[in-house]
């Protein structure tokens, strides 16, 4: 930040959008480190800006869509400092400018005063659109971070294929993890990007339908509860979480995939959804709801009698049952197709329950990161001890020798069942079946987006695969100024 | 809720409220488990951890919950059993927390009873 800058808001803003822009356009393999390694530092100051300004009155959910992101912004940076891909190192020149930027705007709108919660409907349209161009940056940045590191995995691609052709030292190769990992990011900058578009293109569209308000109120508190509850999981497991916690993130994970494959169902039932497209979803979303409970049942090993979940997380959790009970049931179980579709728009619903599932995928990722990190794991010592040996057995199988004649309890933690620190072949075990959420929750969520072939940015974008021929697409991408990116519609 | 006023007597009781819970809760998973992917019994299953979770933070840290393993397999009676001890407890100052537990054991018989996702 300058002394001399003398721009002013709305140019500090337009400024801010330039360079997303041209950081997409110019994304090239190289700057993706340094643009995950920014990432964190753009959406705090993308935050703190737009909470300078009051929500809309008008929006009738009353969410803040900008947590959600700053959770998933957080979440990324605490990724990295962890020392997972990319690691320490520079940070990427553009994105340190746009959240410099960022903080100048919420610097000079907070030497003039916040503005009055009583704002004037013009006044509201203009915060609208003040919150629009924050988004519109943050969506296009996360477009160009995505599009980086498609490039920069082919070029990994490319350099490990041709050192081995050359026979080059392991050392001067790239290894297939970082592959992995980087690939994994890109799964993270399209939750993060298909999150903000959400916002801009507004899900789900407004009705001045009367005949639709009480539906409108069912989606509004499920949406509510489902996006509360994807910024209290992130809180929650971003400090050192019980194993309970973890076991409730995966149970209301699991419910909430459920959930969405009997509004697709219905959905389909009543003709919004074609029959051979649900065909194909309806294996991917039962693959994930079994890799989530899955999930459940091997973080509730870890448990004992004294395990306390967090009482917010409780609370979120309590908030999502309700809503779908309300929504999606009746006094014998899931309600039936004609209910559903008398209850509630079933089009809008199921964009909302994607949308919670592109969600769930940054859940997923902070979730291995827990399996990985977490330093006061422990668990009763005769199930892990068990556990820990079979995963073992696995690993050495697999040509894994540190692992060979070790054991991993003693004879007197067993009589006691003693709780002891995770040994590191069961802590890896469940970094495997954090692997398998994410592996179905992206299948899921690609399956998903051919449900909605109407959407601006409606195909398969968080497979792999997706990340071909990007920098043709990046070239599309709304500017500032089109009809689009308008305020709040939640 | 006030955990400075809570007598031995009340912990114990509350204690035995978390087993039953929990133990109620792992009975309705395991039945689950045994069902398609995507059971509506999930809802019943989460609700009962939850109110398990509710009833296990009334408790101070230092209580054990340790304690006589729950007798009988049925999730339904195992609920109005934590429904009955719940009854019994009164914490002076407890406020709205104790009611709303009590209330979530409630509904939680009647979803039981009633087999939402059966």
């Amino acid at each position: 930040m300058s002394a001399a800058d003398h721009r002013t808001v709305g140019e500090l803003l337009a400024d801010s959008d330039e360079l997303a822009r041209e950081s997409l356009l110019d994304a090239t393999p190289d700057h993706a480190p340094a643009m995950v390694r920014s990432w964190n530092q753009l959406v705090g100051s993308a935050a703190e800006v737009w909470a300078v300004w009051p929500s809309a009155p008008d929006d009738p959910s009353g969410l803040d869509p900008m947590e959600r992101l700053r959770a998933v912004g957080e979440a990324i940076g605490r990724s990295v400092t962890a020392g997972h891909w990319p690691g320490q190192g520079a940070t990427d020149e553009r994105l340190t400018q746009i959240a410099d930027n960022l903080s100048r705007a919420r610097h000079l709108i907070g030497s003039h005063g916040r503005h009055s919660q009583q704002a004037t409907p013009e006044m509201q349209r203009g915060i609208q659109d003040l919150h629009g161009e924050v988004m519109h940056t943050l969506y296009v940045a996360a477009h160009g971070t995505a599009v980086a590191l498609g490039a920069h995995v082919t070029d990994l691609r490319h350099r490990l294929a041709a050192g081995e052709r050359r026979r080059q030292r392991l050392a001067e190769r790239p290894t297939a993890l970082e592959i992995t990992a980087a690939q994994d990011m890109i799964v993270r900058f399209d939750g993060f990007e298909q999150l903000a578009g959400a916002y801009l293109f507004g899900l789900p569209p407004t009705t001045a339908n009367p005949d639709q308000v009480r539906g409108a109120v069912r989606a509004t508190q499920l949406e509510t509860a489902l996006a509360a509850w994807d910024v209290q999981a992130h809180r929650t497991l971003a400090s050192n979480p019980d194993p309970a916690d973890l076991v409730r993130v995966a149970r209301v994970q699991a419910l909430i995939t459920s959930t969405a494959g009997v509004l697709t169902e219905a959905a389909v039932r009543k003709g919004h959804i074609d029959k051979d497209i649900m065909q194909r979803f309806a294996p991917v979303l039962e693959a994930n709801q079994v890799a989530w409970s899955r999930a459940a049942k091997r973080w509730g090993e870890l448990t004992n009698p004294a395990s306390r979940t967090n009482i917010a997380l409780v609370g979120a959790a309590g908030e999502v049952r309700a809503a779908i009970a309300a929504t999606a049931t009746n006094p014998t179980g899931w309600a039936t197709a004609d209910q559903l579709a008398s209850r509630v728009a079933l089009p809008e619903m199921v964009k909302i329950l994607h949308l919670s599932m592109v969600a769930s995928i940054e859940i997923a990722y902070v979730v291995r990161d827990t399996a990985a990190d977490h330093p006061g794991l422990t668990a009763p010592a005769r199930i892990i001890g068990m556990r820990a040996q079979g995963e073992a057995e696995i690993a050495i199988e697999q040509g894994e020798t540190r692992y060979e004649g070790v054991t991993w309890t003693t004879p007197r933690q067993i009589a006691a069942n003693q709780l002891i620190p995770l040994p590191e072949p069961a802590r890896r075990g469940r970094i495997n079946f954090a692997n398998d959420v994410i592996a179905t929750t992206n299948h899921a969520v690609a399956a998903a987006a051919q449900l909605h072939p109407s959407d601006p940015k409606g195909s398969n974008r968080s497979g792999h695969e997706a990340h071909r021929g990007r920098s043709s697409e990046a070239r599309q991408i709304a500017r500032r100024h089109d009809p689009a990116p308008r305020g709040p519609r939640i | 809720m006030s955990q400075q006023r809570m007598d031995a007597d009340t912990a114990e009781t509350l204690a035995g409220v978390v087993r039953l819970l929990r133990r109620a809760a792992e009975l309705v998973w395991e039945a689950v488990d045994a069902e398609d992917a995507g059971s509506a019994r999930q809802l019943l299953g989460l609700g009962i951890d939850l109110a398990a979770d509710e009833a296990r933070n009334v408790l101070p840290d230092a209580m054990p919950i340790d304690g006589p393993a729950p007798v009988g397999d049925e999730p339904t009676s195992l609920l109005r059993s934590a429904e009955q001890l719940l009854r019994r407890v009164t914490i002076p100052g407890a406020g709205t927390g104790l009611y709303g537990l009590r209330a979530q054991v409630a509904d939680l018989v009647w979803e039981a009873n009633t087999d939402v996702g059966g």
